[in-house]
C-alpha cells in the first residue's frame, strides 16, 4: 500500500532524472559504437574512438590547452578570491557592501557580454587574442564564486579564532598562514576545482578570444561542423568525466567540512 | 586589596549613538579573581575585551602594570583570553594548540613541548596532547582553550562566559578547578558571566555591571548581604522590595516608613526621601524562629507554597490591602498551610536601604 502511494513519486523522479541526464547518457553510449556513425542502432562496444581521440594530435594539443588555461585561471580566481573575501569578512559588512556587490555583480552577465567586453579591450590596447586572454576571461567569470566560497567559510568562529593567534603573538601574516589557510583548505580547494570545472567546459569566451591555439570545447566544436562521429562523443564523454570527478572531489572536500 | 595590577580610567565605549560601556572606573588587584557579572548587553564583555585590545574604546585608558596599553594590540598585550566559543585551532592537535603562543615567542620545539604538556596536566588533560581537537567533548575542549592561554603566563588572563556552553555539573566542577588552578598559579583572573550563582562560588571580587555602568563592587558576601544598589540587590538572588520614606535620619540611623511598618534601620539617605527597602527571602522569620533582636513585620497571608526539601518556599500577601507580595523560606519543621496568617519578624541588620 505504501509502496504504491509512492509510485507516482517515483516515476516523477525517474522522469526528471531522464530528462536531466538521458542525452548525456546518449552521449557516453555512443562514443562505445562499433561503427562508424554515433547513431542507433547501437553496434557493440568499442573502445576504437577512444584510440583515435589519443591519437588526434590537435584535440590532445587542446586539451593541454584547455588544463593549462583551467589550472592558472583556477588558481588566479582562487587567490583573488580568498583574498577579498578576507578583507570583507573582517570589516562591518556596511562598509563593505558596494565593494561586495560589485565583486559579485559578474556572475549575473552572460558570457557573452564578458567575452565581447574583453575582445574589445584588449582590441584597444593592442593585446591579441590568446590561451592568456582566455584565461583573464576565465578569471573574470571565476572570481564571484571563489569570493562566495571562501566568504560563506569565514564567519564569526573564525574571526575568533583568527583572534586567539594574534591574542597568543602571531602577527597579522603568522594569522593568515598558519591558521585561516589551513583552516580554510577544504574551502580553498572546492573553490579551485570548482573554477577549473566551468573553465574546463567554457565555450564562449574560449572561442571569441582564442584563435590558433584553443580549448578543449572549441576544438570539439569545429570537430562538429564536418559532421557527426562517435569521435565527438568520445571527446565529449571525456571532458564530461573529467567534470563529474571534480564536482564529487568538490562535494566530498565540502561535505567533510559541513560533517566534522 | 594587594597592588594594583589592571586599572581602567573612565573607559568608554560607544556604537555611534550607543553605548556599551559609559565611564569605567575600575582597579584590579595582582592575583585576584575578579567576575563581572551583568545580564546581557551590560557591557561587561565590552569591558573585557578592551582589557584584552580586541575592542578599542572611544574614551578612557586601559593601564596594566603601571603601563598604559590602550593603543596596544592583543600580542602586545601581558593578556591572554579564554574565548566564548574556546576558538582552538582545529586543525592542529591538542599540545599544538597549547603550545601556539610559545611558538610565537620563538620557544625552541622541545622546551615548548615540555611546557604544553605541563600545563596539559595542570587543566587535567594529561596525556591528551597527540589528540586532535575533533576527538575531545566539549568540556575537554574548555580545558584546552584555557590550557592555551595559561601557557604564555599572562599577567591577566581573560575569560569570556568560558563556562557557558557547559552542562550544570560539568560546570559546577570547572568552577572549582578555575578557582584551584587560579590558586595555585596566582595570576589574576578576569571573568565574565551573567550567572549570579558562578559570580558568588568563584569570585575573590565581584563587579556587578548594568547598563555600561558599575553597580557594586566588593566581596561575594558582601554584595549579597549589603547591594549598593537596587539593581545589585535584584540581581544577585531573590529579593522582597518595599517602598519606604525617610522620617527620621541621626547619623548613620534611619527611620523608614514601610508598608509593613517603622522600622529603624542603618543606612545614609535624606530625609523625607523615598527609599526602597530590601530583606531576602530566607532573613524573614516566622516567629517560632525569630531572633532575639528581630523586628515585628506584621503578618502575611500565605498564597502559595511550595515544599523544597531545606525550606517552604512561599507568596504572602500583605500590607493594608494585601497589595505588598513576599517572597518567603519558611523553616522546613513549620505546617504553614495556603491562607492561613503568619507573624514575620527581620533583623533590623538584615534589611538594607537603598536609594538608587
Amino acid at each position: 500500500m505504501r509502496g504504491l502511494r509512492q509510485l507516482p513519486a517515483i516515476l516523477y523522479m525517474t522522469a526528471a532524472f531522464a530528462f536531466i541526464f538521458l542525452p548525456v547518457a546518449m552521449l557516453v553510449i555512443y562514443s562505445f559504437q562499433n561503427g562508424p556513425l554515433p547513431v542507433p542502432p547501437f553496434k557493440g562496444v568499442s573502445l576504437r574512438w577512444y584510440d583515435a581521440l589519443l591519437a588526434d594530435r590537435k584535440l590532445m594539443a587542446a586539451m593541454g590547452n584547455s588544463v593549462l588555461v583551467g589550472v592558472l585561471s583556477s588558481l588566479a580566481a582562487t587567490m583573488l578570491g580568498f583574498l577579498a573575501a578576507y578583507a570583507m569578512a573582517r570589516r562591518p559588512p556596511r562598509r563593505v557592501a558596494l565593494a561586495q556587490f560589485f565583486l559579485m555583480a559578474p556572475i549575473s552577465v552572460s558570457y557573452l557580454i564578458i567575452a565581447l567586453g574583453l575582445l574589445f579591450t584588449f582590441n584597444l590596447v593592442g593585446v591579441g587574442k590568446s590561451l592568456l586572454v582566455v584565461g583573464i576571461g576565465h578569471v573574470v567569470i571565476n572570481l564571484p564564486l571563489c569570493f562566495a566560497i571562501c566568504y560563506s567559510q569565514l564567519g564569526e568562529h573564525q574571526a575568533n579564532v583568527e583572534r586567539a593567534a594574534q591574542d597568543l603573538g602571531a602577527n597579522d601574516l603568522q594569522a593568515l598562514i598558519l591558521v585561516t589557510v589551513p583552516m580554510l583548505w577544504p574551502a580553498l580547494l572546492a573553490s579551485f576545482f570548482i573554477a577549473f570545472t566551468l573553465s574546463w567546459d567554457e565555450f564562449v569566451i574560449a572561442f571569441l578570444l582564442s584563435k590558433y591555439d584553443t580549448t578543449m570545447p572549441v576544438v570539439i566544436w569545429s570537430m562538429l561542423r564536418s559532421g557527426l562521429s562517435p569521435k565527438l562523443n568520445a571527446a565529449g564523454t571525456f571532458v564530461f568525466g573529467i567534470s563529474i570527478l571534480l564536482v564529487l572531489l568538490v562535494e566530498l572536500l565540502l561535505g567533510r567540512k559541513r560533517t566534522s | 586589596m594587594t597592588d594594583p595590577l589592571v586599572q581602567l580610567v573612565g573607559l568608554t565605549k560607544s556604537y555611534g549613538a550607543m553605548t556599551a560601556v559609559a565611564g569605567i572606573d575600575l582597579v584590579i588587584g595582582k592575583g585576584e579573581f575578579v567576575v563581572l557579572l551583568g545580564p546581557s548587553g551590560s557591557g561587561k564583555t565590552t569591558v573585557l575585551s578592551m582589557i584584552g585590545g580586541f575592542v578599542e574604546p572611544t574614551g578612557g585608558s586601559v593601564r596594566i602594570g603601571g603601563e598604559d596599553v590602550t593603543s596596544l594590540p592583543p600580542a602586545k598585550r601581558p593578556t591572554a583570553t579564554v574565548f566564548q566559543d574556546y576558538a582552538l585551532f582545529p586543525h592542529m592537535s591538542v599540545r599544538a594548540n597549547v603550545g601556539f603562543g610559545l611558538y610565537m615567542r620563538k620557544v625552541a620545539k622541545a622546551e615548548r613541548n615540555r611546557r604544553a604538556d605541563e600545563t596539559l596536566k595542570l587543566v587535567g588533560l594529561d596525556g591528551f596532547g597527540d589528540r586532535g581537537i575533533h576527538q575531545l567533548s566539549g568540556g575537554q575542549r574548555q580545558r584546552v582553550a584555557l590550557a592555551r592561554a595559561i601557557a604564555v603566563n599572562p599577567a591577566v588572563l581573560l575569560l569570556d562566559e568560558p563556562l557557558g556552553a557547559l552542562d550544570l555539573a560539568l560546570r559546577r566542577q570547572m568552577q572549582e578547578e578555575l578557582v584551584r588552578i587560579q590558586k595555585r598559579l596566582g595570576t589574576t583572573f578576569v571573568h565574565v558571566t551573567h550567572d549570579q550563582e558562578e559570580a558568588m562560588s568563584i569570585a575573590d571580587t565581584i563587579v556587578v555591571m548594568n547598563r555600561g555602568l558599575v553597580e557594586d563592587m566588593g566581596v561575594p558576601a558582601r554584595i549579597y548581604r549589603r547591594p549598593a544598589s537596587l539593581f545589585a540587590a535584584t540581581f544577585m538572588g531573590e529579593n522582597n522590595l518595599l517602598p519606604g520614606r525617610v522620617a527620621a535620619v541621626s547619623g548613620d540611623a534611619l527611620t523608614v516608613e514601610t508598608p509593613l511598618g517603622r522600622l529603624l534601620l542603618a543606612g545614609k539617605a535624606d530625609l523625607g526621601g523615598a527609599v526602597q527597602v530590601a530583606v531576602r527571602p530566607e532573613q524573614i522569620y516566622p516567629a517560632a524562629t525569630a531572633p532575639e533582636n528581630a523586628a515585628s513585620l506584621g503578618s502575611a497571608r500565605v498564597c502559595e507554597l511550595v515544599f523544597q526539601g531545606t525550606h517552604w518556599r512561599a507568596r504572602a500577601k500583605t500590607g493594608a490591602d494585601g497589595e505588598i507580595a513576599l517572597l518567603l523560606r519558611l523553616p522546613p519543621e513549620m505546617q504553614p498551610a495556603v491562607g492561613a496568617e503568619v507573624a514575620l519578624f527581620a533583623r533590623p541588620e538584615d534589611i538594607v536601604v537603598l536609594s538608587r
